[in-house]
């Protein structure tokens, strides 16, 4: 049985500075998110074993790829690592099946046919298994790579910013494609993006960069709740992300159930069965605050927390309230004449009202074809 | 017609491409993919016998290899006859001459590989030889036709050098190119018009087969 | 640095493929030059003034003896620097006598050969031109001064002696200075006699025994420069001490009577 766990340090003054420390287990989409430069790619190429730090230790499992302390270096070509590049990097003088035979070198020469096959058919192109990259469109070469990194039988799987060369609902699709994957796949998954929207649809967990260090690593939800990134803040826009289940469908309200860490959410939602697993989005300043539990308003979620922290940034106008809702922690920006009037200070218990049309949803089920509903 | 110095001129180009043809993939490639200290001055060397004039090459063959050097008397004493003044000379001047003509086009050819591609390869667990043969040289193949054409056509042209250093020798160094200024100085005006045209054709015949080759050949490419 | 020596193993097969590819090329190189070599007829150096007489030669040699030799022509200067070079020339006629005495200074002939024929200049000038041709040099000593001398076709005094008679000749009539910046240089005699008959000069000075060949001659119109205006182009030919029995025979036969006949023919002198 294969541990699973990649486990990454990479350090490195220049000519690229580096300085991360990470793991990542199977079954968990670590998403390394930074702006342009920030060394995001080199950590993937690092880990694949086509960029060698100075000073670096890779280890998939029980195996070690890379150590510069020991002199330890395995040849990407020796590495089990399934990487999809931002541009496909497809063979263009082989066809969709030729290049995910191509992968298939470790299994007998009788089953690599029928192997890669099953790979186009997972990721929906058996129809086009004998066309060229240049007779396939941007989302259907993004999927040849995927398959073809799949067919690797990788320890790890690698995207380089899978979706920046996609249009707008290929972007979707694939992204749902990924998620319903990983949920199949029983390895770690590495996911290197500048756009945060991918982040908080597919990561379990997120490492921040810049310039090449990781200024902040962990789950998602803690992640999204640190105000004290102002950059993120910036790029993104601040928000409480966590997962949830639909415990219930109120087909004729139009609404769907939701159980969480913090309690019961509602929100409008077709198509969704129970029992699923989604991903909740609630931006920050969709969330509005009360001293006093309201009465006669339109929403439909008012939720019990507490003040954990209220950060002031001179940079933004709006200011940031940390709140713990039951497990969950969530974030609402307000602005400082609230914080004024409404007398808001840590520990001070509040009313969470948040609009059933404010809860982002993502849920994807089985057969990976996904559903997507914003309100 | 001198059917001979047609089949010398022949075996010549034949020849120098047998030997610059994998010694120009090696080293193209080398130099496609490879960065290192000094690579600006080994491209330059490279170059350096397309400038050349021909007779400079030749001057400098016989000073270090004819038989009244060191070198040249060390070849004749192994190999019991003199490099200028024999086919093998030819050769040998022939490859120096065409290591232009051979190397940049396949290097050219490597180059066009996007370095993305080679990675994809190795992480899909090609060994570095299987790269190369599956991935890469299949890509850069037009680069290789090329280099290889080049080198035959200018073979079949070169005149100084082998003026210089195969001593215009029936049936061994005399190519299709000095025979015809062979007959044109002992007035056979016909003569040399026949093996004038011949040259012409063979060159022609051979840079059309070869674009439209490479024609088949690259329309894989994305 | 490590990664290139890890790559050692992939650079190392491929280099061997490239040795034995290049060892087979060599093998059935050499194959091929043992071939050769083996089947073809002897090679004998000759001056370019020879071309029309020593093919004749040739091949009455081949004719009456059954025997046959390859003649290469060139500049009898060119032609010794092969030599000395290491070019497989077993015997050499040159249009002098310095360059075989050159040779034989070297220690490369077996002795010190024999004069075989004495040459003669021409000034010679093709059908059309303006140049009037007399042994004095007096028609181009008027078109000189006319300015009417576009070219003149001499062959390179340093390394055809053809050439450095012509220039002998020039200087003797005073011409030397005047027309130098007219001269076309030919490689050797023969090249020098391509340029005057095909109207790419007004003329040249090249050798008698050149335009004695019929297709030439009609092209244009010559006179004979006298012997006494340039010094003697005494043609000695020497074997080389490689030569095979062959070119011996053909050594012999060229102070023999059916060559001495042809040479006069071509408007040589022979020795008595």
């Amino acid at each position: 049985m294969r541990d699973p766990a990649l486990s990454v340090s990479l350090r490195q003054s220049g000519p690229i500075p580096l300085d991360v420390e990470f793991t990542c287990h199977s079954g968990e989409v670590l998403a390394i998110f930074g702006p342009s430069g920030s060394g995001k790619t080199t950590i993937l190429r690092s880990i694949a074993g086509l960029y060698r730090p100075s000073h670096a230790s890779i280890r998939s499992g029980a195996e070690t790829w890379t150590d510069t302390d020991t002199g330890t270096f395995i040849p990407p070509h020796r590495r089990t690592v399934g990487l999809v590049f931002q541009e496909y990097a497809l063979f263009p003088h082989l066809t969709a099946l030729g290049n995910v035979m191509t992968a298939i070198g470790h299994r007998p020469r009788t089953e690599r046919r029928s192997r890669a096959e099953a790979m186009l058919n997972l990721v929906r192109l058996g129809a086009h298994a004998s066309k060229r990259p240049r007779d396939l469109s941007g989302g259907e070469r993004q999927r040849v790579a995927l398959a073809r990194a799949l067919a690797r039988e990788p320890a790890v799987l690698l995207l380089d910013e899978p979706f920046s060369a996609v249009d707008r609902s290929a972007r979707r699709r694939l992204q749902n494609e990924i998620d319903s994957l990983r949920r199949t796949l029983d390895v770690p998954l590495v996911l290197v993006t500048h756009d945060f929207e991918d982040v908080v649809r597919l990561a379990s967990h997120v490492l921040m960069l810049q310039h090449g260090r990781g200024v902040a690593c962990g789950p998602i939800s803690t992640l999204m709740s640190r105000p004290d990134l102002p950059w993120l803040r910036e790029a993104v826009g601040l928000g409480s992300v966590f997962d949830a289940t639909v415990t219930r469908v109120h087909a004729d309200r139009g609404l769907v159930e939701l159980t969480f860490g913090g309690g019961l959410l509602l929100a409008p939602a077709r198509n969704i069965v129970a029992n699923t697993a989604v991903r909740v989005r609630i931006p920050a300043r969709e969330i509005v605050l009360a001293t006093t539990a309201p009465a006669g308003l339109s929403l439909h979620n008012v939720l019990a927390g507490a003040v954990m922290a209220v950060h002031i940034d001179a940079a933004f106008e709006g200011v940031i309230v940390q709140l713990a809702v039951g497990d969950s922690v969530m974030l609402a920006e307000v602005t400082r004449d609230a914080i004024g009037r409404l007398g808001i200070g840590v520990g001070q218990r509040l009313h969470v009202l948040i609009k059933s049309v404010s809860v982002e949803l993502q849920a994807s089920d089985a057969n990976g074809a996904a559903e997507d509903n914003e309100a | 017609m001198d059917w001979a110095a047609l089949r010398v001129s022949l075996w010549l180009g034949a020849g120098t491409i047998a030997i610059l043809l994998p010694l120009g993939v090696w080293f193209g490639r080398l130099l496609a993919v490879r960065e290192f200290k000094g690579k600006l001055l080994v491209e330059a060397l490279v170059t350096v016998p397309l400038v050349l004039p021909p007779t400079v090459l030749g001057f400098y063959l016989l000073v270090t290899f004819g038989a009244r050097s060191p070198l040249g008397q060390a070849f004749e004493a192994l190999v019991g006859h003199s490099l200028p003044f024999s086919f093998q000379g030819l050769l040998f001047a022939s490859a120096i001459a065409n290591v232009p003509f051979v190397i940049q086009p396949i290097q050219r050819g490597f180059e066009a590989i996007p370095s993305d591609v080679r990675d994809a390869a190795a992480s899909c667990g090609l060994t570095p030889w299987q790269r190369f043969a599956r991935i890469e040289l299949p890509l850069a193949w037009p680069g290789v036709l090329t280099g290889a054409v080049l080198t035959f056509a200018h073979t079949l042209g070169e005149f100084g050098v082998v003026l210089m250093v195969g001593g215009n020798l029936p049936g061994q160094t005399r190519t299709l190119s000095v025979a015809i200024y062979d007959r044109m100085q002992a007035f056979d005006d016909r003569s040399a018009g026949v093996m004038a045209a011949t040259l012409l054709t063979i060159s022609v015949v051979t840079l059309m087969t070869t674009t439209a080759l490479s024609r088949r050949v690259n329309p894989h490419r994305a | 640095m490590r990664q290139i020596l890890r790559d050692a193993a992939f650079t190392i097969r491929v280099r061997l493929l490239k040795c034995s590819c290049l060892a087979l090329v060599a093998v059935w190189l050499l194959g091929l030059q043992e071939v050769s070599l083996a089947q073809r007829p002897p090679t004998i150096a000759a001056a370019a003034n020879l071309n029309v007489a020593l093919t004749e030669i040739a091949k009455q040699f081949e004719r009456d003896r059954g025997m046959r030799v390859d003649v290469v022509f060139g500049s009898s200067g060119t032609l010794t620097r092969q030599i000395r070079d290491g070019a497989p020339f077993e015997m050499f006629l040159a249009a002098d006598e310095e360059f075989p005495d050159q040779l034989t200074s070297a220690g490369l002939t077996r002795d010190a050969g024999v004069v075989y024929a004495v040459g003669r200049l021409v000034i010679f000038a093709p059908t059309g031109s303006p140049l009037m041709v007399d042994e004095r040099l007096d028609g181009l000593s008027r078109l000189l001064r006319a300015g009417g001398v576009t070219r003149f076709a001499i062959a390179n005094p340093d390394v055809a002696p053809y050439g450095r008679a012509a220039e002998g000749v020039l200087r003797k009539h005073g011409l030397w200075d005047a027309i130098r910046s007219r001269l076309v240089v030919g490689d050797t005699i023969a090249q020098a006699a391509q340029f005057s008959t095909t109207g790419n000069a007004v003329g040249g000075l090249i050798a008698y025994s050149l335009v004695k060949e019929p297709g030439v001659a009609e092209r244009g119109r010559y006179a004979l420069i006298p012997e006494t205006d340039h010094a003697p182009l005494r043609q000695r030919m020497v074997l080389l001490k490689r030569a095979t029995p062959i070119v011996e025979q053909f050594y012999a036969y060229m102070q023999g009577a059916a060559a001495r006949t042809v040479l006069i023919n071509n408007g040589y002198q022979v020795p008595q």
